[in-house]
């Protein structure tokens, strides 16, 4: 499983999936998805003899990270490889997108050759991912067009047709690039999707019901996960258990799925209801903000900036891609934390949030426990915050929540 | 002066926008804002001219390699003539990376033949480091012959903050002036100098985007502006706590840091600072 966003709550949504099959995944920590992860994983799994436990359901489901792909797929001999989407994510890391699409691509020829390929086929830049491989291929794709997006979203990030790089035409956004597309140039246009969403329903703040074909079944997916883009997430897994070949009435095993730890987590800070949401990309913050918002409730927030320690990862730029200019108005109160907390504030106030004729109170707290104290402080009784924010800050915040036995330890789940 | 309207050329929006390059635009357009200017955006796509007389403002963005081929020779061919018209006549203008790279004469690729440029700029770009859409070598090979980090320039008085993110290296010609001087990371091809700077045309590899945190190099660009398009570059000052707090965030971080920088990112400042700030406004 790999992708930009969503590789972590994909893989629990299957390895449920798998649980209700009879099977008996075994996945790796959400994040610890490059090489060594991957082998503490098998290591804390294997016996003394030093092999992994003979189990005819045994199943591996790993994220893996984008950057390892082309380490790990030659090793690991997998039944099928899922790829959520694209977006662009870590430029200091991963340099460019198109670099890693590459990069992608290149590590896809270690993959088997009866291995199925399951693919976003409204991700342009992934529907068409290994083009040159003979592999089986399951498309997955919404069709709802009810959120449909006008024009362009400005959080797209430009992809151009993967065969004659000439300009796409969409019928339909739903987020970012993702949506109905066509290329003006050659012609190559969304693959019709084996697993397709005809509906989806956000049922509520933290919910969605989506009615899905899949090859031979017909299903309503209740995702107890937030927005448009756990919607994506479902469809994912449900296409790729399509590709493990379980059986229809696994599917909806996805209602189990638990949030992630840090993905739209729901804590409790003083009798008061916090919601901890891990963005760290231009597509995942919208999406989270987005979602948050979605109601029309007002939403108070704690947003949070960091960059990684000594400098390794400095650029925070993707900040001035997210949509906040169409999110104005619907946050009275925002308490911005972290060591780049200075930059998100220069964003609000560019976004008007805050500022001349801004409607958000904006506070800056660099440190993230006074800050979330602050926020809750803030906010009205009764209402939940919601703290939206890079890793670091969250982690801080957690550990904070941890000590005070608010939460478990991070992997305790 | 009331009602004072500037026309902002934004170069390929939907191309090279990739490294939260609206940001630069947004800073523009608020700031002139504010000062009760509307600074109005035009998008410039492929097969749009730039017509001199109409633009008082050109903004060019960041791409990677793919996004330079996709736009090249319709900047050398279509736009070229009006973005070197516009800027003798006195326009700004800002570029930012790859966009930079490909204003001044020509961007040679690791393969294949260079890429025209505008010409705007006497300068050349050279991608040393191999063409990453065909490159077999991991993530961390590729990083490695890479500027990648904070960009911290001195320009005149004011000091600039930014990142990099670039394996090309561009050269100056002997009309050129460089923007700055490096204090913290790469710069142009790592001889100290950063940027380059024509009239109130301005190119770099400052990133950030750069004008948020810079708001100095903002208002740099909206009088330059002002000063082609009314003669007079009035310019009421703004209240800028939140950008300052920013800006030096990252300077006193970078302080802080310099230290445990490698020596070979580190870079003592130079005692020739250029003292005196060639305005061209008085």
């Amino acid at each position: 499983m790999t992708g930009t966003n969503g590789k972590g709550t994909t893989c629990r949504m299957l390895a449920g999936m798998m649980r209700a099959a009879g099977l008996h995944p075994m996945l790796n920590h959400e994040g610890s998805n490059q090489p060594a992860g991957l082998a503490s994983t098998l290591l804390a799994h294997a016996t003394a003899s030093g092999h992994l436990p003979a189990d005819a359901g045994a199943i591996g489901v790993f994220e893996v990270d984008e950057g390892s792909l082309g380490e790990i797929l030659p090793q690991a001999n997998p039944v099928a490889a899922v790829f959520t989407n694209i977006f662009r994510d870590q430029m200091d890391r991963y340099l460019e997108l198109d670099y890693l699409v590459r990069h992608l691509e290149r590590g896809l020829l270690g993959l088997p050759a009866d291995a199925t390929l399951v693919l976003n086929a409204d991700d342009p830049r992934l529907a068409y991912l290994g083009s040159e491989l003979t592999n089986p291929r399951i498309w997955f794709g919404l069709e709802d067009l009810g959120h449909r997006r006008g024009g362009v979203d400005h959080t797209s990030d430009f992809p151009r047709c993967p065969r004659c790089a000439g300009e796409l035409r969409y019928s339909s956004v739903f987020y970012a690039h993702l949506g109905h597309w066509e290329c003006g140039g050659c012609g190559l246009a969304r693959p019709a999707p084996q697993v397709r969403a005809a509906k989806a329903d956000l049922t509520g703040p933290g919910s969605s019901r989506l009615q899905v074909v899949a090859p031979g079944t017909e299903a309503v997916l209740e995702v107890p996960l937030p927005g448009l883009y756990n919607a994506y997430n479902a469809l994912a897994a449900t296409a790729a258990a399509t590709a493990c070949q379980l059986p229809s009435n696994a599917l909806s095993a996805v209602d189990q799925v638990t949030t992630g730890c840090l993905r739209m987590e729901r804590v409790s800070v003083d009798g008061r209801e916090v919601y901890l949401a891990l963005a760290k990309n231009c597509s995942g913050f919208t999406e989270v903000l987005r979602s948050v918002l979605a109601g029309g409730q007002p939403g108070h927030l704690m947003l949070g900036l960091n960059d990684q320690a000594r400098q390794q990862q400095p650029d925070v730029s993707w900040i001035w891609d997210v949509d906040f200019e169409s999110l104005r108005g619907l946050v009275p109160s925002a308490v911005l934390s972290g060591n780049r907390a200075s930059d998100l504030a220069v964003r609000l106030k560019y976004a008007r949030w805050a500022g001349p004729g801004g409607q958000t109170d904006v506070a800056v707290e660099p440190d993230p426990v006074r800050a979330l104290r602050l926020a809750v402080a803030r906010a009205p009784e009764g209402r939940p915050v919601w703290v939206v924010s890079t890793d670091l800050v969250l982690r801080q915040l957690r550990e904070w929540l941890r000590r005070r036995g608010h939460v478990g330890k991070v992997w305790e789940r | 002066m009331a009602n004072r309207k500037l026309i902002v050329g934004y170069l390929y929006p939907d191309i090279m926008s990739g490294y939260g390059d609206r940001g630069n635009v947004a800073t523009i357009v608020r700031r002139c804002g504010w000062r009760g200017i509307t600074a109005e955006v035009w998008e410039l796509r492929l097969g749009d001219p730039v017509v001199a007389d109409e633009v008082d403002l050109l903004m060019i963005g960041n791409g990677g390699e793919f996004h330079q081929r996709l736009i090249a020779r319709d900047l050398a061919d279509v736009k070229a003539p009006g973005i070197c018209e516009a800027v003798a006549q006195g326009a700004a203008l800002l570029a930012v990376g790859a966009g930079y790279e490909l204003l001044g004469r020509f961007y040679q690729p690791s393969k294949g033949v260079e890429l025209p440029g505008a010409g705007l700029f006497d300068t050349w770009t050279i991608q040393h480091g191999d063409d990453l859409a065909t490159a077999s070598y991991s993530i961390t090979q590729a990083r490695a012959g890479r500027a990648i980090g904070d960009l911290l320039v001195r320009w005149g008085d004011e000091l600039l903050v930014g990142f990099e993110n670039h394996s090309a290296k561009t050269y100056l010609g002997p009309t050129a002036q460089a923007l700055g001087e490096v204090i913290l990371g790469q710069g142009n091809n790592g001889d100290g100098g950063e940027g380059v700077r024509l009239g109130c045309a301005v190119g770099t590899y400052l990133r950030g985007p750069c004008l948020p945190r810079n708001p100095v190099l903002a208002d740099f660009l909206i009088r330059g502006a002002l000063l082609r398009r009314y003669r007079d570059c009035e310019l009421k000052p703004l209240p800028d706590e939140l950008e300052h707090a920013a800006h030096d965030t990252a300077v006193n971080r970078l302080r802080e840091s310099a230290g445990g920088i490698s020596p070979a990112r580190r870079r003592i400042p130079s005692k020739r600072y250029m003292r005196q700030r060639q305005r061209v406004y008085s």
